[in-house]
Order: structure tokens, then sequence, then C-alpha cells
């Protein structure tokens, strides 16, 4: 087992570079996985149960796992952001009425 | 008659003597003593007093010097407001010329190139400069970022000319090898130069091109993990030195604006577009 899931055909010492398509094939396991996620209303990603084993085996399985923490990070905080906006803009409304 | 001028001449001397002697002592002692009452006995009667404080009062403005006084007044004005103009042309002048305010980014450094071979500031001259640091497994920044400067450098070449120099350097030289990074650039536009080197010579580079990595020293290559960096394209000039640094959120025609501006300035001064 390699430190980098996909790319098996490189066996050498040296681990090869993601290519365009590897990291191509991981942003569209990661976004399939999101919208599951989107659609069964959960931000935070490990807390969905069962309901989108399949996306997340995809997405574990095309994506390195330094990749994988900081998507899901950057999701986390992505929402955190959106949740922070919308505060501001209802106290801004409140605020000129 | 002789007897009685002697006389006279003792009766003199002896107090005479002792009047100097007291003098002596006073210039010595009693200077201010003396000099107060000096002063007492010889104060002037009230009314000359009096219009001495008058002219006092009255005596320093007299229509002479209040001529001077406006004169000196008015020439100091004149003088320093026309010291202060030269100054600000002076500001001006300096602001024009490029040499002043230009940010010290950049600098000497002894990289390897993805082919392997050496590769120095000195290879940074002659052409415009595109130099962007990042690493190979990033997930989806830099190679964003390497697109971008991909389509940009189509583009400048187009406009512009062959004058262009797209540079790769790697801020991962624990994972990133010469030939990895090769490897890598094969996704990309076939002009890059990729660089990497010895962990400390990655890091004086950065130092001197203002980049921030956080690359533990000690990281293996079979690790995973991710490098935090600045993200920046820098666009150095023929001379190699800074021209500008384009963050993440400028567009492609921003960029390809300022080098446009910067080219025909860099042609008004040198007549060459390198």
């Amino acid at each position: 087992m390699g430190w980098w899931p996909f790319g098996n055909s490189q066996s050498s010492a040296e681990p090869s570079p993601p290519t365009r398509e590897e990291r191509q094939k991981c942003w569209e396991s990661r976004d399939a996985y999101f919208a599951c996620l989107d659609g069964v209303g959960v931000v935070k990603p490990g807390t969905e149960g069962k309901a989108c084993s399949n996306e997340n085996r995809v997405y574990e399985k095309t994506c390195a796992q330094s990749w994988i923490t900081y998507f899901n990070e950057r999701r986390k905080l992505a929402f955190q952001q959106k949740d922070m906006l919308a505060q501001a803009a209802a106290q801004n409304a409140a605020a000129k009425r | 008659m002789f007897s009685v001028s002697r006389r006279a001449l003792q009766s003199f001397r002896t107090p005479s003597r002792l009047v100097n002697a007291s003098q002596l002592k006073c210039r010595r002692s009693c200077f201010t003593y003396l000099e107060t009452r000096r002063g007492y006995s010889t104060q002037p009667p009230p009314s000359s007093n009096a219009s001495a404080r008058d002219r006092n009062a009255v005596g320093v403005f007299t229509p002479k010097s209040a001529a001077i006084f406006i004169l000196t007044g008015a020439g100091l004005l004149f003088y320093f407001q026309n010291e202060k103009a030269k100054v600000l042309e002076q500001q001006e002048k300096e602001r024009a010329t490029k040499a002043y305010g230009r940010p010290a980014v950049g600098g000497p450094f002894s990289l390897t190139t993805h082919t392997g071979a050496t590769y120095t500031e000195q290879d940074l001259l002659g052409k415009w400069s595109m130099v962007y640091f990042g690493f190979t497994n990033c997930p989806d920044i830099c190679p964003a970022e390497l697109d971008k400067m991909g389509l940009v450098l189509d583009a400048a070449e187009k406009e512009h000319g062959k004058i262009f120099n797209p540079v790769f350097v790697s801020v991962d030289p624990a994972r990133d090898s010469p030939s990895r990074i090769a490897v890598y650039l094969k996704d990309f536009h076939p002009a890059f130069t990729g660089l990497v080197g010895p962990y400390q010579t990655v890091k004086a580079m950065c130092k001197a091109y203002r980049v921030y990595f956080s690359t533990p020293p000690n990281a293996k290559p079979e690790d995973d993990y991710l490098v935090d960096h600045s993200i920046f394209v820098y666009l150095m000039d023929p001379k190699g030195q800074f021209v500008e640094a384009f963050g993440q959120t400028v567009t492609i025609d921003e960029m390809l604006q300022k080098m446009r501006d910067e080219i025909a300035e860099w042609k008004s001064e040198t007549g060459r577009t390198t």
C-alpha cells in the first residue's frame, strides 16, 4: 500500500506526482460526495452515518488522505463563512428597519 | 613747613591705605553689595522713570520697526513657501523614476531544473519571467494557478513575441525531486522550467522572494502532507528585478494589461522589449 492511493503502475521508490486526470477524478468524487451530504443536510463530513457510504468510498479511493482532510476542512469553513455572512446580512437588514 | 606737610602727608596716607585695603577686600567679596548700593543712590527721579516706561511701551513699535517686522515676515513666508514648492517638486521627480520605491524582492539563488541543470538568477535575465512557488502534491490551487500562467503566457507571446520565461519553484524539496517535477510539468505549458534544491537553498530563495512556506524540514518523501505557502505569480523584468506580484484573485486580463504597460514602459526607456 503506497502513500498515494492511485497510480499503482509506479512502484519505484519515488512516488509519482498526481496527474491532471487523477486530480480531476478526485475533484469529481469529492463533488459527488459533498452533493450527497448536501442532499441529506449534513455539513461536517463523517457525521452523516451510512447515508453517503458509496460516494465516500469512491472519494476515499481517488483522493489522498491529506487532500481529503483539506477538502473536508474547507467545506466546514465555507459553511461557517456562509452562516456568518447570512447573520451579518440579517443584522444589516434589521438595523435598516 | 616740612614737618607740617609731612604730618599732613602721613595723616593723608594712613586713611588712604585703609580705604585701599577695604576697596581691595570689597572688590572680591562685597561687589554685589556695592553695586546694589550704587543702584539705589543713582535712582532717577520719578518723573523721568515714567517717561522711560512710556518709551519702552511705545518705542519698540515705531512705524519703522513695524515696517521691518512686516517685511521680514513676508520675506520668510515667501522663502518657506518657495522652499516647500521646491521640495515637493523634488519628491514628485523621485516618485516618477522607477528605481525609487521598488520592493526588495528577489536576489541571487542557485537551484536545479527539472532536467537536472543548474539554474541561477542569471538565467532570469533577458526575458520577462513569471515565477510561481508551489508543490506537486498541491490539491487544487497550484494546478489552477499554473494553468492560468499557461493561458497568460500564450496570450502574451501572441502579443509580444517569445520574450517570456515561466518558472515553477517547488517549496516541497523533501518530495519534489527534479524528475518528479518533470513528470508533473508535463500537464502544463511546455515552456515551464521547474526548480528545486536542498531545503536550506529553497528556504533562502523563498526568503529573498518574500514567500512563506511550511514544509517540515524533516519530511520524508513517502509522507502524505500538504504545504501551506504564499500564492503569488511574480513578474520580473529582463534585468531580473521585481515588477509585480499577482495574487490568486487577479484575472488573466488584468495580468496581461499590467504586462502590456510594463513592456511599453520598458520599450520607451530602452528601445527594446527585453
